[in-house]
């Protein structure tokens, strides 16, 4: 059986896509080219074809001294078609007709590669889609975790997120700070109820700084009180201790900024130490709470405190005792909680820690 | 022969596409369908009508580019549900991007 291999390569290279052609390599003029070759660089009216008229990027000069290839994308058009070719020019070295002379010739190899590059377009296209989405979806998770960490302490989220529920949970070692202010209600009627509110904001935005700087939690706000819990969720032996540093400062930050504010702010502060229950509370609008005897004892020691002044119950002062300076304030009749003894943490300047208490509070 | 092939063939209306930056059209094209097959990505009519407003394109053309769509998507055997919902998406917006 005998077949034309000249026929059979035609239609091989006609199938697999190649152009093929074969250029001089001193005059860059076209010697031979196969059909597909001609179909995607058709010959110009006047004159020969010149490689450098094909691929303008090529420099004559620099191929065949160090490289012997060269490759590029052209794009050319067919009807209305755009194709993008792949070109690769090699030099060849071949023995002359009279068997001795070397001549040189490129031969220039040509692929279809729109298919690749509109596949690749599409791809980019469809990943920088789904990278935008995820972005956005991120950041929507992380808005709605820091709108959730606003109403949870972090460990109390963390528990949400891995269970689904929060159960109720029992802390005994707890102490519990609330503060208010004196007069706020006569203020936002006598002052700009707008300004007001936006100052305090900044105060208990900076009250924020100061619970975490001592390691515990803002529980809540209501109105222009302030709750704040340390020892819960997680157990912290020097809970008393903290929130007791916490009062402190919360004083001190608010005698500070009377200073230089308009508006004169008088806080109350009780700080009391008990057992308390956290938990989750509402289905559809939910927040975090604390309930029992330490907070309400706590809003009772605030109660009984003049402006600017921190008033502990007989458990936290047994723990702090020792750290503090505490002025003895007699007793007082506790609603629910009989006589109770009271004592005073008084003005910093008068402190004298005994223990690790910050620098500044001496 | 792929759509853009089809498109571009077209005598009716391949020269719309002749001087098109076929980078840009692919990623439209991409966004487009992923968009009405629910994906995330979105066209509003009026950006649609914007973009469409200066070829005048006729009904003719626009039949002719869905029916091109929609050989292509039955030979790439995309399920018949999803080419349905393709089109009824595309026909949909025929309001907003024939204006000629």
């Amino acid at each position: 059986m005998t077949m034309n291999l000249e026929a059979f390569n035609r239609l091989l290279l006609e199938l697999i896509g190649v152009g093929l052609a074969v250029f001089n390599a001193k005059t860059y003029e076209m010697i031979v080219s196969n059909p597909l070759f001609a179909e995607w660089f058709p010959l110009p009216e006047n004159g020969p074809r010149k490689l450098t008229d094909i691929v303008p990027a090529i420099d004559p000069d620099k191929l065949g001294e160090k490289d012997d290839r060269f490759s590029t994308e052209v794009e050319v058009k067919v009807k209305r078609r755009t194709l993008t070719i792949a070109v690769k020019i090699s030099l060849t070295r071949t023995i002359g007709p009279d068997g001795s002379d070397e001549e040189k010739a490129l031969l220039v190899e040509c692929n279809n590669i729109t298919k690749v590059k509109e596949l690749e377009y599409m791809i980019e296209s469809y990943s920088e889609l789904v990278e935008k989405n995820e972005r956005q979806l991120r950041r929507e998770k992380e808005r709605a975790e820091n709108l959730l960490l606003n109403v949870m302490p972090k460990a109390v989220y963390e528990e949400l997120k891995d269970y689904g529920v929060i159960t109720p949970t029992r802390y005994d070692k707890v102490s519990v700070l609330m503060l208010d202010f004196v007069a706020f209600t006569e203020m936002t009627i006598s002052s700009d109820p707008t300004q007001l509110v936006s100052e305090l904001n900044d105060i208990f935005t900076s009250f924020d700084r100061i619970v975490e700087q001592f390691g515990c939690e803002r529980i809540k706000t209501i109105s222009d009180a302030y709750m704040a819990v340390s020892g819960m969720p997680e157990a912290n032996p020097d809970h008393a201790h903290n929130i007791a540093c916490a009062a402190i400062l919360f004083r001190r930050y608010i005698r500070e900024r009377n200073r230089s504010s308009q508006v004169s702010w008088q806080c109350r502060i009780g700080v009391a130490t008990g057992p308390v229950i956290g938990s989750m509370i509402g289905v559809q609008k939910y927040v975090y709470d604390i309930f029992g005897p330490g907070v309400n004892l706590a809003a009772r020691m605030e109660a009984l405190s003049d402006p600017m002044e921190i008033t502990l119950c007989e458990s936290t002062a047994d723990i702090i005792g020792q750290d503090f300076n505490l002025e003895n304030a007699g007793e007082a009749e506790v609603k629910g909680f009989g006589t109770q003894k009271l004592f005073k943490l008084p003005r910093e300047a008068e402190q004298r820690s005994r223990r690790d208490l910050p620098n500044y509070l001496h | 022969m792929s759509f853009y092939d089809k498109v571009l063939y077209s005598d009716q209306v391949g020269d719309y596409f002749a001087e098109t930056d076929m980078k840009r059209q692919i990623d439209h094209q991409t966004k487009f369908v992923a968009f009405i097959m629910g994906g995330p990505a979105s066209y509003s009519d009026d950006m649609l009508r914007r973009v469409h407003a200066r070829f005048e394109i006729s009904r003719a053309d626009f039949d002719e580019v869905a029916t091109l769509l929609r050989t292509t998507l039955e030979e790439f055997d995309i399920e018949r549900d999803d080419i349905d919902t393709i089109m009824y998406e595309i026909e949909s917006r025929s309001p907003v991007i024939i204006s000629g």
